[in-house]
């Protein structure tokens, strides 16, 4: 009797016991396409936990923060032996398209991965995360700006949500809380 | 039934539904700033006395709008993600966010406890102050270039 105890309490590490669930119930199934013309559901086909992040290839505001971020806490759990795929969900299907999203996401990591897909689609994604977007001005320079939904969502190789990253916190910090959650999956 | 602590925890390794206790949500009242939590991480503006109240009003909100998460800092000079605040679906650039950015407001809701951060969900706005932090007075606009020159 007493083993199967053990066991059960060894999988329930105490740093992600002692906290709250998240308020909401968010993920689900999408299917999309990357910047090769792949489709790419919400699972990852390498097997590697994810961080995913709505945003567009072209936004100076928190994409700016958030993409760059990303890239830094998936070269800190790398060295941690964890691989982290960064995947960014655009909310700018004009601009980000197949063709674009590739270099603009290069720019930032080489394993990054863009998803794009039909307005149905996409909006498939939006519903699983309660993302709202809204073109609210139009740089005269960089063109429409779209305020968006922009905590991080770490996943797991499925695509089960397993907890928000906020992306203002230090990359340092979102390496933490992404190891935490990823030891040993990847 | 009374839950042991072993047993408890084997129940949370499995993701088995407990029962209702406060590691699932405390509700609270608390009294703080609307602020721009970009801009308070990450130090690139200002120190923290410069980027919250009135000096800061105009780039919270540009900050707001793009997508920036907006977060509570408390009395107690705790940061308070903010998920969700009534009025608004989303937890950045809506109306109510927008409105309330860099007020001082009384909030009631529901904390969350996670890695280590606080997450807030504000279910009513209790009372709103207001600006009260007019430290434009020592700080001017910060940043100045938050506020655009007007093309000539």
């Amino acid at each position: 009797m007493i083993k199967p105890v053990l066991a059960l309490l060894a999988l329930c590490s105490p740093a992600l016991a002692d906290q709250s669930p998240l308020p909401f119930d968010l993920g689900g199934a999408f299917e999309l396409v990357d910047q090769t013309g792949t489709a790419r559901t919400q699972a990852d086909p390498q097997g590697h936990p994810q961080l995913l992040f709505f945003g567009y290839a072209n936004c100076r505001e928190i994409c700016s923060a958030a993409l760059p971020m990303m890239a830094q806490v998936a070269d800190a759990v790398a060295e941690q032996g964890i691989t982290v795929t960064p995947v960014m969900i655009t909310v700018d299907p004009a601009r980000d398209t197949v063709d674009n999203l590739g270099p603009a996401l290069a720019q930032h990591h080489e394993d990054f991965i863009g998803l794009t897909g039909t307005a149905a689609q996409l909006q498939v994604a939006y519903d699983a995360y309660q993302i709202e977007t809204e073109e609210v001005f139009t740089d005269p320079e960089y063109g429409p700006v779209y305020a968006h939904g922009s905590f991080l969502y770490l996943l797991d190789a499925q695509g089960k949500l397993l907890t928000l990253v906020p992306p203002v916190i230090t990359p340092e910090a979102a390496a933490g809380i992404v190891a935490k959650y990823t030891q040993g999956q990847s | 039934m009374k839950l042991t602590p072993i047993f408890a925890a084997s129940m949370l390794a499995l993701g088995l539904a407990a029962p209702a206790s406060a590691s699932e949500g405390e509700r609270i009242q608390i009294t703080g700033e609307i602020i721009d939590t970009w801009c308070y991480f990450s130090g690139v503006m200002g120190g923290p006395d410069a980027v919250v109240g009135s000096a800061h009003h105009t780039c919270a909100l540009w900050c707001s709008a793009g997508g920036i998460p907006v977060g509570l800092l408390g009395e107690d000079g705790e940061v308070y993600m903010v998920l969700k605040i009534e009025g608004d679906d989303q937890n950045a650039s809506g109306d109510t966010n927008l409105n309330l950015a860099s007020h001082e407001i009384t909030a009631d809701g529901m904390l969350y406890k996670r890695d280590g951060l606080n997450y807030l969900v504000v279910e009513k706005v209790v009372t709103d102050h207001g600006i009260t932090n007019l430290n434009h007075e020592d700080y001017g606009v910060v940043p100045g270039f938050a506020i655009p020159e007007p093309k000539k």
